[in-house]
């Protein structure tokens, strides 16, 4: 038998129970719009039963433990997506600027019901109107503004390609800056997970359950999943080890190594340990992302457009170079510089464009030979251009970084699918449902009620056990 | 339920953005493979509209070509029937002498046309290639007779292009004696054409009362160069025609370019405009089932 005593102490017990469970409502009511929150409950279990002469007799229930519901699975699941989702955003967002430096864009003047006057806003309408220009000198080889409006068209030409190179090393730049501001802030990272370990360890050692900062440690580990593919272990006290590419950077509360950019070569950072100094393959994230994206698409476009500028310019200077000016002149070039970083029509030219030289003899100023061949070298295949024309490989080039950063925009949207699929899951395990919490706390509530209605009744009771004595 | 209306918001935004631009591909991500179509289709219509262009500026040649021939038949005539009168048995020196000025005259005009200018580009039109500098010069004596016209012109001509691979001629050289190649305008020794050596003979022999020479040989000689303006007419008739060809299969051309660009890249309106409808209406409904289901909940049941 409990006695008196015994069930005052039950139904207080019951109090602080019911009042922990109205307590982890309100900690997750409070908490329904933290990111990353994970669902607490609290487990109830009957207290200990003591022997009586009437047999087991039990003593009520108490508090055992606040667990988070959580999905373990999951949760590695979302953290390995996020290096997918970190890898093509940075590869689209890189691609998306080097789509502003091609500046090839179809555009449209008229009306959407005439769509004659869709005209491209890049080089490889440049590229036409160059080789075109050289007809009309060729039909009119002696008119000077024939041979103006293809020196300024050339130049036009020239100065697109310089802005896109320009452009496009900005661009790597900036890629490199980007990939030193990941390498940041994944280093803050380790040493946050690591000081989270610490925390975590402390607060499990008494068998207690660390339950928010297992929360923060899970928020570290999808932005560090973000930015690199990470592997990791947990240890029985809550801690996680982490590791990138085989390199251990975090073991228990120790921040073992950390990470930096060193350059490899031609201005192209990549990561490597910073300690060890063990460069580091990595496989996803927005890191790898980002190198892919500056070592694949962008500059196989640099390349390509500096293939096609040295060829144009190697080109055009050998057919150009043998022809002869209105005044008989012969040998000057058309172009100066070496690729697209520097191309540019030779200022002697620009100055005077009777100096163009048409002709391809010293006697004939009326004659167009070398107009025409120049004009014919936009239509021929090139060797070095896969045996496409200027125009053709320009507009391969821009096919082919267009598939690129398709791909990318693709693989986002159907990552962003994915993990909000994935979101949702864990939402329907670990995310806080208003109307659930409410019922939880009504239950409480209600049961604390009971409870206290216990406590004023044994009360009662006491008050009438002692007036039987006073009352005797 | 937001990252759905993200979806539908994003498609809206695309789906107008194609109706008010009348493109449904703009940027080489959109869509690479009809962005190259497209390039490549664009440079190919440029290139035909330069055809155009040159077509347009040979044809205007042609026509400055032609109406010196005309002219040029006209003194040939003229000269012609001069030689004939000339021949008659009245004619005496006097009237021999007019008629030799006449003749003088008619060579001063056949040379100013000879030298004739290209009124848009400035280029002399029977000079070969070597168009930037008069061709013909004629030299006078004491008495205002011409005694030569030398030619500083050559004897090749330019080639301009009016379609892939098919280039035609305007110009015709002054003067050709080579035996091969274009046949010269004034002088082409495949046919014995030399129009200002005979019309200077025809000039000295009515000068010198050589009558029987000016009905004989110089006449004879007045026939060739007729037959060889004539076949300077014919010819320009034929490079006329072939511009004129040129000119229509460049321009359907380009238009069937127009067209294929419009098929690659272009909106379907009437398509375009059903799913903007459709996804409105999705939109519209997603909005609003998201703001009932947001309004909802326990709280608003407990008193």
């Amino acid at each position: 038998m409990l006695g008196l005593l015994g069930t005052l102490n039950l139904a207080g017990q019951s109090l602080q129970t019911q009042m922990t469970g109205v307590s982890v409502a309100g900690q997750n009511l409070a908490n329904v719009n933290t990111a990353g929150y994970t669902r607490q409950t609290v487990d109830i279990q009957t207290s200990p039963d003591i022997m009586t002469n009437l047999g087991l007799q039990g003593t009520g229930a108490e508090a055992v433990s606040i667990q988070q519901a959580v999905d373990a699975l999951l949760n590695g699941q979302i953290q390995g997506q996020q290096s997918v989702n970190g890898y093509w955003n940075a590869q689209q967002s890189g691609l998306q600027s080097a789509q502003n430096d091609l500046n090839e864009f179809l555009s449209s003047t008229g009306s959407s019901s005439s769509s004659n006057s869709t005209t491209s806003s890049g080089v490889s309408t440049l590229l036409t109107n160059f080789f075109n220009d050289f007809q009309s000198v060729a039909t009119s080889p002696t008119s000077i503004p024939a041979r103006q409006t293809l020196i300024s068209d050339a130049q036009t030409l020239a100065s697109a390609l310089n802005q896109m190179n320009a452009g496009l090393s900005q661009e790597k730049t900036s890629l490199n800056t980007s990939l030193s501001n990941d390498v940041n802030s994944a280093n803050q990272l380790l040493s946050g997970i690591a000081s989270l370990n610490q925390q975590i360890s402390a607060a499990e050692f008494g068998g207690g359950n660390a339950n928010d900062l297992l929360d923060e440690q899970q928020k570290d580990l999808n932005n560090l999943a973000q930015l690199t593919d990470i592997s990791t272990t947990s240890g029985a006290d809550g801690t996680v080890n982490v590791s990138i590419d085989g390199q251990a950077l975090v073991s228990g509360s120790k921040v073992l190594d950390t990470l930096q950019t060193y350059d490899a070569g031609n201005g192209s950072l990549q990561v490597q340990t910073a300690t060890g100094g063990v460069s580091l393959t990595l496989t996803g994230g927005s890191m790898k992302g980002t190198i892919d994206a500056r070592d694949g698409a962008l500059a196989t476009l640099q390349n390509s457009v500096n293939t096609l500028a040295s060829s144009l310019i190697t080109q055009v200077n050998s057919i150009y170079s043998g022809g002869y000016s209105l005044a008989g002149t012969t040998g000057a070039s058309f172009f100066t510089g070496s690729d697209a970083s520097d191309i540019a029509v030779n200022s002697a030219l620009v100055n005077d464009p009777s100096s163009f030289q048409a002709s391809g003899s010293a006697t004939a100023t009326g004659d167009n030979t070398i107009a025409l061949e120049l004009a014919d070298l936009g239509g021929a295949p090139q060797s070095n251009l896969q045996n496409e024309t200027f125009s053709n490989s320009f507009d391969q080039t821009v096919g082919t970084f267009g598939d690129s950063l398709q791909t990318a925009n693709n693989q986002v949207s159907n990552q962003t699918a994915v993990t909000n699929m994935l979101t949702n899951q864990r939402s329907s395990i670990s995310g806080v449902s208003v109307d659930q919490e409410m019922t939880n706390l009504l239950t409480f509530q209600q049961a604390y009620e009971a409870s206290a209605e216990l406590v004023s009744t044994i009360n009662k009771m006491l008050g009438d056990t002692l007036a039987m004595k006073s009352g005797a | 339920m937001i990252s759905q209306t993200n979806d539908l918001r994003a498609q809206l935004d695309s789906l107008e953005n194609q109706v008010t631009t009348g493109l449904k591909v703009q940027a080489p991500a959109d869509d690479p493979g009809a962005m190259v179509t497209t390039l490549n289709d664009l440079a190919s219509q440029s290139t035909e509209q330069q055809y155009g262009k040159n077509i347009t500026t040979l044809q205007s040649q042609a026509n400055s070509v032609y109406s010196v021939l005309q002219s040029l038949q006209t003194i040939v005539s003229q000269a012609q029937s001069i030689a004939t009168e000339a021949g008659s048995a009245t004619a005496n020196q006097t009237t021999l002498n007019d008629y030799a000025s006449q003749v003088t005259a008619l060579i001063q005009q056949a040379v100013q046309l000879a030298n004739s200018q290209d009124p848009q580009t400035g280029q002399y039109l029977f000079g070969g290639t070597a168009s930037g500098q008069q061709p013909f010069t004629a030299t006078t004596d004491a008495n205002g007779n011409i005694t030569g016209v030398a030619y500083q012109g050559n004897s090749s001509e330019n080639q301009s292009e009016i379609a892939p691979g098919v280039a035609v001629s305007v110009n015709v050289p002054g003067v050709n004696t080579s035996g091969s190649g274009a046949p010269g305008l004034i002088t082409n020794s495949q046919t014995g054409a030399d129009l200002f050596n005979h019309l200077i003979s025809l000039q000295n022999d009515l000068l010198s009362g050589n009558t029987s020479a000016v009905t004989g040989t110089d006449a004879n000689n007045l026939q060739k160069d007729e037959d060889n303006v004539t076949y300077q007419v014919a010819y320009n008739g034929n490079v006329q025609t072939r511009l004129n060809t040129a000119s229509s299969f460049a321009s359907s051309q380009s238009n069937s370019l127009t067209q294929a660009i419009s098929n690659v890249s272009g909106t379907d309106v009437v398509q375009a405009m059903v799913q903007l409808n459709q996804t409105q209406t999705a939109y519209e409904a997603a909005l609003e089932s998201t703001s009932r289901v947001m309004q909802v909940s326990l709280v608003n049941f407990l008193a």
